[in-house]
């Protein structure tokens, strides 16, 4: 491609690349009128036989019974799928109550509240949870686990100890030294909104594509080998869709940000593969697995083979390493109905929950599966990464039986200007962030 | 570089700052006189070296960041910020060039409208040129494996079509030009995708994700994708006659995504269906399938039997994609399950199904699969449609029904197919009682007898009987045509009624 005397000697560094994301497709399933019982009752199969088997080694002695089997005093363990009542919780009901009640219809950022409590449920009954080590504040609606205890004189059952999946085994990282290789990721674009800064995503993709920089950060850049966009890419105003028709001019205006993407996106794929995910404030699907973001968006961009538009959560092999990773809403709601101490720690919870979105479909959008859950993790990530968050942050978790993960919350690039570089050698990250602030 | 070039450069550089005040970035320079991207910002350094003052300068800086977590940070800044922002960095940092302009804006976004400007110029030219945009030549990494599919759709009309049997539309096709690329090129893309997303797990599965793999991706897409657009053309060709709404509305009904291989054919002879093609591009529609051969000798037969307009194309979209001739959004193949693109005079239907019922069953079957197989029953069909044909009927009505309307009456391509059941919502033109001339959406086939209620009976009652199995499914396409033919609001009027015409279809068979 060298046009001038001096060939460019840098080549891109290739990898290899499988999609995993056949799980997240809805292609086959049919919505036949079912409600959400089904996916419920699929998620408490398939996890309670996996609690089952980790259960007779956590408590060989205690036995196992029903909510409906349990007996007063008798110490035992059961299984089944957490409940969580909230006061604060917004419900339809309350919109049409007779007498407004002192809880506010408008709704703030978590409906936590001191008066919450668990419930567990199984496919006898539900029991009220009691007890000092189950803190309501950590869990959420969803979560299947196994739970030793006994009945109190009130009904309740009090806890003594809580067994959650734990992570779920994880394939051997690829131990062999090789190259660096750096896959990025960036969510959050948000091309086409009054606060994102076209010269900033300018910057990052002469960056990657190898245009700014000299030969020794074009030789860095050469061993990008991979570009994940996590979600939010467009951002239309949202005024101009609340369904109402549109008169002509605003229509240019919500095709204007997806003709700058595309553009933007044909100059990546250009140069090296390029995978897209859909995110709340995309043209896709709303309820969660979302479904890639057409084709058709992305009339020039489509047309390489290096551009990949995926489902949200996407999962992927790259050199036999395994990522997982949404657009950030199965932790953002994790945020509204419980807590902890930063964003890592929701993700580090739903992978030991096994479950990527527990709150689905109670509080998250969700499509009503019969007979599966997409959302069960069943193989550990090596990167499970989240999209569309405040700031950076990475930690890595380890598991009892040597599973490793890396975790990273990418944040939202229109705000921060803050992508994210992972090397496939080790899974150490670092940040890659751009800055065009002229003034001062 | 010569010498005297880079001075001849110098100097416009110098003259688009200091005379036009545009912002010359490298980026921009490089685009626009084709020079590496690391040479243009030799360029501008030397630029900026020769020509001190009344210029401000951005240089973009880039390396790491001293702080606790590495961060690699690349900034823009002046001229004057230049020493201060140095130091931020750990260690060396890497000083470019970035642009040139007359004054620092404001907003600094502004520093980016030109290029973007001229990547927007690029990105509009058409799809089978390569330029700089495309091809990245110009950045300082070679990436071999990347492969860009340029669609079978050329820009100009004299493109042989590869499959495209249909000799006849070739000369269709040079008028037609005004091709919504994006349109065209969605649907191309979308059967890509299927065959991309596929190929692409298995062959980077295996661990190569090299461009070995992207051959075989990109070869059975672009076989299809220069089907389609052959189709396509074709269609686009017969606008004059019909509404040219209805052919704009067909390109988002061909938007949709169709995953199946099939859906290539489909698409094809759904925007033949929507247009009147005399050729038929329902030949195209057919290649893909493979039947395309047998199509070909159908149209031939068919011209020869009287301006066959209808090609029994038709018959093999089962798959939807039917072009709504009404639907502005982008309906997946789900949207209209039930309206198959079968073009079908109502009034020829009814005749063809009263003579040929065995052909009806086959048809029916069709309507009611929405796979690729039923082409297989289609293409008997087609033979056994030509024969029909031959007999001087059921083909040759369709196309007759249309020639005493109106010469202007291009339908979309009926399915000259004897009875089939295939509906397809066609636009038909045609004089009215009046005078007016008046376009509306039709459902053909059993559809059209349903929403014709006031029309000719016989023909109706012929085609229920025919068609019977069909009629579940022509259910909600009936509702479906009255609700396109009121969105259809290209300027025509729109009935959903056939007009009395029907009984001329009938004259027209008298007359051979």
């Amino acid at each position: 491609m060298g046009m001038d005397s001096e060939k460019n000697s840098l080549c891109r560094l290739q990898c290899s690349y499988a999609s995993l994301d056949e799980a997240f497709e809805i292609g086959k399933e049919t919505y036949r009128g079912q409600q959400y019982s089904q996916i419920y009752f699929a998620r408490l199969h398939l996890m309670r036989t996996l609690l089952y088997s980790l259960v007779s080694q956590w408590k060989p002695q205690t036995p196992v019974c029903t909510v409906l089997g349990l007996e007063q005093g008798k110490e035992c363990v059961i299984v089944g799928t957490l409940y969580k009542h909230m006061k604060l919780k917004p419900c339809i009901l309350d919109e049409y109550s007779k007498e407004r009640s002192a809880v506010p219809l408008v709704r703030p950022h978590n409906f936590m509240h001191d008066d919450d409590y668990l419930v567990l449920e199984d496919e006898s009954g539900r029991v009220k949870l009691g007890g000092d080590l189950i803190s309501p504040s950590v869990f959420v609606t969803g979560i299947v686990v196994a739970l030793h205890g006994k009945e109190t004189g009130a009904g309740d059952f009090s806890v003594l100890e809580v067994l959650e999946a734990g992570l779920p085994p994880q394939i051997e990282f690829p131990l062999k030294s090789r190259e660096d290789k750096y896959i990025v990721l960036v969510s959050g674009l948000n091309v086409g909104s009054s606060d994102s800064n076209p010269l900033q995503l300018q910057l990052f993709i002469d960056h990657i594509t190898g245009h700014l920089g000299d030969e020794k950060e074009q030789s860095i850049a050469s061993q990008i080998v991979h570009v994940v966009i996590a979600g939010n890419s467009i951002g239309i105003p949202r005024g101009l869709v609340n369904g109402q028709n549109l008169a002509s001019k605003d229509l240019s205006r919500i095709a204007e940000p997806i003709k700058e993407l595309d553009i933007l996106l044909n100059q990546i794929a250009a140069g090296l593969p390029l995978d897209i995910m859909p995110g709340p404030n995309d043209p896709a699907n709303f309820s969660l697995p979302q479904q890639p973001l057409h084709r058709c968006l992305f009339p020039g961009s489509a047309a390489y083979n290096t551009f990949r538009s995926c489902t949200n959560p996407h999962s992927f092999e790259i050199d036999n390493i395994r990522f997982l990773g949404t657009s950030g809403q199965n932790v953002d709601d994790l945020e509204k109905y419980s807590d902890a101490k930063d964003k890592l720690e929701f993700m580090e919870r739903t992978l030991r929950w096994r479950h990527l979105a527990p709150t689905a479909p109670n509080t998250l959008g969700c499509y009503p599966y019969t007979d599966s859950d997409p959302f069960f993790i069943e193989s550990c990530p090596h990167v499970y990464f989240v999209g569309n968050q405040d700031k950076y942050e990475s930690r890595v978790i380890k598991g009892s039986e040597g599973q490793f993960v890396r975790l990273i919350s990418v944040p939202k690039f229109s705000e921060s200007g803050v992508a994210v570089v992972v090397n496939l050698r080790d899974l150490e990250c670092h940040a890659l962030s751009f800055g065009t602030q002229f003034s001062s | 570089m010569a010498q005297t070039q880079t001075l001849a450069l110098v100097e416009e550089i110098e003259s688009l700052v200091s005379d036009k005040l545009q912002v010359v970035s490298y980026k921009w320079l490089s685009r626009n006189y084709m020079i590496s991207s690391n040479e243009a910002k030799r360029l501008l350094q030397e630029f900026v070296e020769k020509h001190d003052g009344g210029l401000e300068v951005v240089y973009a800086l880039s390396g790491w960041l001293k702080g606790s977590h590495p961060s690699y940070h690349i900034r823009l800044v002046t001229g004057p910020k230049l020493a201060e922002a140095q130091q931020e960095f750990d260690g060396n940092c890497s000083i470019q060039v970035y642009s040139v302009q007359a004054s620092i804006p404001k907003d600094p976004a502004v520093l980016w409208n030109a290029e973007f400007i001229q990547a927007e110029e690029l990105f509009k030219q058409p799809w089978s040129v390569d330029n700089c945009l495309r091809d990245n030549r110009f950045c300082g990494i070679s990436s071999s494996f990347v492969q860009r599919n340029v669609d079978g759709m050329p820009v100009v009309a004299a493109t042989p079509l590869t499959k495209a049997s249909v000799g006849i539309g070739q000369t269709k096709m040079n008028v037609l030009q005004p091709q919504k690329n994006i349109a065209h090129d969605t649907i191309p893309r979308a059967d890509l995708k299927s065959e991309d997303v596929v190929k692409d797990v298995k062959s980077e599965s295996n661990g190569t994700g090299s461009t070995g793999v992207h051959d075989q991706v990109n070869k059975p897409s672009e076989d299809k994708e220069k089907v389609v657009p052959a189709g396509k053309k074709k269609a686009q060709s017969d606008k004059s006659g019909s509404s040219t709404g209805g052919s704009l509305a067909s390109f988002w009904g061909r938007a949709s995504a169709k995953p199946k291989p099939s859906s290539v054919p489909v698409e094809s002879s759904n925007t033949v269906s929507n247009h009147n093609a005399t050729e038929d591009a329902q030949a195209s529609a057919r290649e893909a399938d493979g039947s395309g051969d047998d199509d070909n000798q159908d149209v031939t037969v068919r011209r020869s039997s009287n301006r066959k307009r209808r090609v029994v194309f038709d018959l093999s979209d089962e798959d939807e994609d039917v072009v709504s001739l009404s639907s502005p959004e982008l309906p997946k193949k789900q949207s209209s399950q039930d309206s198959k693109q079968k073009d079908n005079k109502s009034s020829e239907k009814a005749t063809l199904n009263s003579d040929t019922k065995r052909e009806n069953k086959p048809m029916a079957k069709e309507e009611k699969s929405s796979d690729k197989k039923a082409n297989q029953p289609f293409q008997e069909e087609l033979s056994v449609i030509n024969k029909c044909t031959n007999n001087g009927k059921s083909s040759s009505e369709k196309p007759q029904s249309c020639a005493p309307d109106i010469s202007v009456n291009k339908d979309s391509t009926k399915n000259a197919a004897p009875g089939s059941p295939k509906r397809r919502k066609v636009m038909k033109t045609r004089i009215d009682e009046r005078g007016r001339e008046v376009t509306e959406v039709v459902w053909e086939g059993e559809e059209t007898e349903a929403k014709k209620a006031d029309k000719v009976a016989t023909k109706k009652s012929e085609n229920n009987v025919s068609t019977n199995s069909v009629n579940s499914s022509s259910g909600p396409a009936t509702k479906k045509t009255p609700a396109v033919a009121n969105t259809t609001g290209k300027g025509s009027k729109k009935t959903v009624n056939k007009d009395p015409k029907q009984g001329n279809i009938l004259s027209f068979f008298k007359r051979v």
